[in-house]
């Protein structure tokens, strides 16, 4: 499927011998993304509606990314990005309003929980040789595990009616516009570490990892490490998403906010549209699906439906997604020479 | 405790009937039905909408459950085609995806047109006492029609020359087929035979309690844990595990508490990965 697909020319074989000109257009795609989203709060800081809506989607931008170094650097199915940024979200809540943490260490310890578990899973998926299928079941096993075990410790999580953190509220992350900043920083990060990943020798056995297990192995590549590494990478980018997030706005979380339905559906779609695999996939998958469910505000009943349809016509007809598309039409053009 | 272990069994039959659904079409075509849970409220809202209507009970449950039949049959013969010409992980992985975006759609619809729509069939008559323990008509009646269904299946399965058919395929594509047995064929079938299994459910769990939306996925889930350890594609398996989890279920919400029994019985389907990927009676998966 499309996990193993090449992601065509956004991927460099090897830097060695490059100009420093030619290094660093490799990272102009992040700029151009970065000054586009800059210019977003000019017309709408007066809305905080709108602001909220676009924060979101650099939320789920980060999520999809995150999730686009398991999924579509490695292939392993995890089907609970929402259940680790909600341990992110929840364990730095319960650590600064409960423990009495200050709120950055309390993030910290929070993204390293979510870095265990999600390393956890990897690594035991590994060690068992388990195939995707079955890693995307334990991981969904552990999603609807973390739901219940929210609902069911009322006393820590608030159960059904959420939580309101006070820890964070004297910060910008409370503030509309700076914490649009704040997300926006925070996508740019995980996009440079996503390109360095793809130009290093790390980034050299995912793609060899991805196109052929066997191969790989055969080839010197240790997939385990290599496995391991990833679901740890993209799991602490997950709890530190959703730990900022849990400070961040009004400073509400509840069950909903993390649900696999909200969450993990949405990242699945938006990465599947843009392109799995691909460096600005995500971001083009979350623009577009933030601007769909903006637009289709009206007929929220409807939007289970419309996700439904979209998923089942994505993964039948159109497997590779918009940026690789677009990155291969534009090799095509004259005077440039395409890929390989 | 005595009525826990009977509630237990009770509960554990139609589990089991629910698992067997989704262990066959994976065990056979490769395809991890996500949308199972969905399809047996489907049918039992296809019962409760013919009965609003003005149908007799009776008559009503056989068409919902033929419906539930119908739609997985539609499926294999329009959606999963696109899955059948894919080979190994990559035909699992979308058939996966494809199944899950129709449990949207299937969910979808039926919060936007029926969010309240409910099954409860009722069943007359006074509380019988069984091993000491009072059961309502309507469980011994849902617990008799899951029995009878389970021993349907099991003569059909030793018995018939389509059902040892239907497990040739699963034992060996390539074998089954130089025997002049067809895979499309006993699949199409198969996926028909799932889906009247998902309606029985949805019929026969309305009997003791109301059938509707917020059902869906939990039906879904408990399947799939239900034929995680009993082992994907076995049929026994599924039954025995179903019974197991059921008594699991009854006894961990009789000592411990509603939230902790999910996680148990996930922690159960996790294990199980873990610890013997094949499930209980499974063999490797194909």
């Amino acid at each position: 499927m499309t996990v193993v697909e090449e992601s065509t020319a956004t991927t460099v074989a090897s830097p060695v011998g490059q100009s420093v000109g030619r290094r660093l257009l490799a990272y102009a795609p992040i700029l151009a993304v970065a000054a586009l989203a800059a210019l977003v709060p000019l017309r709408y800081s007066d809305s905080g509606s709108m602001m909220g809506v676009v924060t979101d989607g650099l939320l789920f931008a980060s999520y999809a990314v995150a999730f686009n170094i398991i999924f579509g650097s490695t292939g392993q199915l995890f089907l609970c990005v929402g259940a680790l940024a909600g341990l992110g979200g929840f364990a730095s809540a319960i650590f600064s309003d409960r423990v009495g943490l200050p709120m950055i260490p309390a993030i910290v310890v929070a993204t390293l929980c979510a870095a265990l578990i999600g390393g956890l899973l990897a690594w035991v998926s590994v060690k068992r040789a388990l195939e995707t299928i079955f890693i995307g079941i334990v991981t969904l096993t552990f999603s609807l595990s973390f739901d219940n075990l929210l609902l069911g410790r009322r006393d820590l999580t608030g159960g059904e009616t959420g939580l309101f953190i006070e820890s964070g509220g004297d910060t910008i992350l409370r503030e509309r516009v700076p914490a649009y900043y704040v997300f926006l920083g925070l996508l740019v990060v995980y996009l440079v570490i996503f390109r360095l990943l793809q130009r290093s020798r790390t980034g050299w056995a995912f793609r060899a990892l991805r196109d052929d297990k066997l191969a790989a192995e055969l080839a010197g590549v240790d997939v385990s490490r290599y496995r391991v590494f990833a679901g740890t990478l993209g799991s602490a980018m997950f709890g530190l998403t959703g730990a900022l997030y849990a400070h961040s706005g009004r400073g509400f979380i509840g069950p909903s906010t993390y649900a696999f339905g909200e969450v993990d559906v949405r990242v699945l779609v938006m990465l599947a549209f843009g392109g799995i695999g691909s460096l600005l996939g995500p971001v083009v998958g979350a623009a577009t699906f933030t601007w769909l469910d903006e637009f289709l505000i009206e007929y929220r009943e409807l939007r289970l439906l419309i996700y439904g349809v979209v998923i089942i016509v994505l993964f039948l007809g159109f497997r590779r997604g918009v940026v690789p598309v677009v990155v291969d039409l534009f090799h095509r053009l004259p005077n440039r020479q395409r890929p390989r | 405790m005595r009525s826990a272990l009977v509630d237990g069994v009770v509960l554990g039959l139609q589990y089991g009937l629910l698992g067997v659904g989704l262990t066959l079409i994976y065990g056979l075509a490769g395809v991890l039905n996500l949308a199972h849970g969905q399809i047996a409220v489907l049918g039992a809202i296809v019962v409760a909408l013919v009965v609003d209507a003005g149908a007799a009970a009776f008559p009503a449950a056989l068409l919902g459950i033929a419906a539930a039949g119908a739609f997985l049959l539609l499926l294999d013969l329009t959606l999963m085609r696109a899955v059948y010409r894919q080979e190994g992980e990559r035909r699992v992985l979308l058939g996966l995806l494809l199944m899950l975006g129709v449990a949207f759609v299937i969910d979808g619809f039926l919060v936007w047109r029926y969010p309240v729509e409910q099954l409860a069939l009722r069943v007359g008559g006074d509380a019988v006492p069984i091993l000491g323990v009072r059961m309502t008509r309507g469980s011994l009646l849902a617990s008799g029609i899951t029995v009878a269904a389970g021993l349907v299946l099991v003569v059909f399965f030793r018995y018939s020359s389509l059902g040892r058919g239907v497990r040739s395929v699963i034992q060996d594509e390539e074998g089954a087929r130089l025997c002049g047995v067809s895979p499309a064929a006993v699949r199409t079938f198969v996926f028909a035979m799932s889906g009247v299994l998902a309606g029985l459910v949805g019929v026969t769990r309305s009997m003791t309690s109301p059938i509707g939306v917020n059902n869906t996925i939990s039906f879904t889930i408990l399947a799939l844990i239900v034929a995680v350890v009993g082992g994907l594609g076995s049929v026994s398996g599924a039954f025995l595990a179903g019974v197991l989890l059921g008594v699991v279920d009854r006894l961990s919400s009789f000592y411990i508490g509603t939230y902790v029994t999910t996680i148990v019985l996930l922690l159960c389907a996790a294990v199980t990965i873990v610890a013997r990927p094949s499930g209980l009676l499974g063999r490797s998966p194909p």
